[in-house]
Order: structure tokens, then C-alpha cells, then sequence
């Protein structure tokens, strides 16, 4: 059973990242006239969760323990898109849809920790 | 959900400083036949807090435009001189025009990160209600 509670982990590691890279896009829609700003981004979940598969160990036998995995903290980092003129990097468009598709991974996440919540409940039989 | 406080206060920087330019585009058009008026302009910059970006915009100082004011040809005018020429402005209407388009659409795109945001952040008060 305890073993699945992973999944409420995976579920608020996730709406958290969406609430980093939220709160990231907000301040590069914000600064979408300032001379000179930069703008930045934090790579996607899947990204930040996939484990590098160089430290990956094998493990042959069920007694082999992995090593807990767990995201690593979301780091804004300076796109490279060119800039305008007056060396401001934020194009509006692609900021809008990565405040979508944050805005979908946030409901995703918080829709499995739902129903994850309600499979729970079920089995107490509640 | 210290995430979501910090970006709607991002948020909410970004409103108050494209209504800020806003308000000195319309004094500019306002002023548009004012003679001897420089038009204002505001410029942008990050907000500083404790040393560090905090991620918000702020406006910088307003700045007077030094570019020639318009030279106007009006002997009746009282502000005339010697040859019939006084001083108009140098606000450019077309200019105003864009610039406040611009403001416009920047603060649509800073009311809809708001709207996004203040949405997941119910999605999250919902699970609680349940």
C-alpha cells in the first residue's frame, strides 16, 4: 500500500514545478518591456524528472535498493532567443503558451492527486 | 503557494507599471497643441529588492523628450516672436497611438497571466474543500 503514496509525490512535486515555472512566466510577461531583460525559463517536468540515466544503477534483484529519486530544484535559466532592439528576449506568444501549458500541467497533476485521494478513500471505505 | 503570492504580485507589477505608462501617453495627447511642451516618456527596469531581481517590473524616472520642439508659423499667435514662429510641441500623435497599443497589449498579457493563476490556485483550494 505505502508504496503507492509515491504517486501523491510525483502528483505535488509536479503542481509545485507548474508553480515555479508560473510564477517565472509571470515575471517575464511582466518584464515584456524592460530594455535589456533576458528571459527565462525552467525546463519542463518531464524533464526535471527523468532521471539521468548515467546514475541510474541496476538493480538484478528485488533486494537491490534504488536510490530515491527526486526532482532537482527548478533553476530559472536565460533563454536563448534573440533579442529585440532595445535587448529584451521575451516574445509574448511563446510566453502565453508556456503559461497555458503550465496552467494544464497544474490541473493534470492536482487531477491525479485527486483521484489518487479518492482511490484511497475508497479502499478505507469511506 | 509562496509560488503563486510572488507571481501575482509579478503580475500585478506589470498592470500597474503599463497603466503607469498609459497615464503619461494620454498627458502626451492631452498636451498635443500646448506650445513649448516636451512630450514624457517612462522607461522600464527590474525591481531591486534586498539586492537581488525580485522578478517584478518597476518604471524608472519620467524623462522629458529633448528632441527640437515643432516650430509653428502664427504672426497672431502671443507667443510669437519677432519672425511670426513659435515654439509647438514634439509629440508625435502616431507615435502615442502605438505606444498606447503597446501598453494595451502588454497589460491583456499581464491581467491573463493574473486570471491563469488565480485559477490554478483554486484548483488547489478546491482539493482541500473535497
Amino acid at each position: 500500500m505505502y508504496e503507492s503514496l509515491d504517486i501523491f509525490r510525483t502528483a505535488a512535486a509536479m503542481a509545485r514545478h507548474a508553480g515555479a515555472r508560473q510564477a517565472v512566466v509571470a515575471g517575464n510577461i511582466a518584464n515584456a518591456d524592460t530594455p535589456g531583460y533576458r528571459a527565462r525559463a525552467i525546463a519542463p517536468f518531464s524533464q526535471a524528472y527523468a532521471p539521468d540515466s548515467s546514475q541510474v544503477m541496476r538493480s538484478t534483484r528485488p533486494g537491490h535498493v534504488q536510490p530515491d529519486f527526486s526532482p532537482a530544484a527548478a533553476r530559472p535559466e536565460l533563454t536563448d532567443e534573440e533579442p529585440s532592439p532595445n535587448g529584451n528576449s521575451v516574445s509574448l506568444e511563446t510566453e502565453m503558451l508556456n503559461g497555458v501549458e503550465v496552467a494544464r500541467e497544474h490541473s493534470r497533476a492536482l487531477a491525479i492527486y485527486k483521484h489518487a485521494l479518492g482511490i484511497l478513500r475508497t479502499s478505507l471505505g469511506r | 503557494m509562496t509560488d503563486f503570492s510572488q507571481a501575482l504580485t509579478v503580475a500585478t507589477s506589470g498592470m500597474r507599471a503599463q497603466a503607469q505608462r498609459l497615464r503619461y501617453v494620454s498627458e502626451n495627447i492631452a498636451n498635443t497643441d500646448t506650445p513649448g511642451y516636451h512630450r514624457k516618456t517612462v522607461s522600464f527596469e527590474e525591481e531591486i529588492d534586498q539586492g537581488r531581481t525580485s522578478g517584478a517590473v518597476t518604471t524608472g524616472p519620467m524623462r522629458l523628450d529633448q528632441s527640437e520642439l515643432e516650430t509653428m508659423y502664427d504672426p497672431s499667435h502671443p507667443l510669437a516672436d519677432s519672425n511670426g514662429n513659435y515654439q509647438g510641441t514634439n509629440v508625435n500623435l502616431l507615435l502615442e497611438i502605438a505606444d498606447a497599443r503597446e501598453a494595451q497589449r502588454s497589460y491583456e498579457a499581464n491581467l491573463k497571466m493574473f486570471d491563469q493563476i488565480r485559477q490554478m490556485q483554486q484548483g488547489l483550494m478546491d482539493l482541500l474543500r473535497k
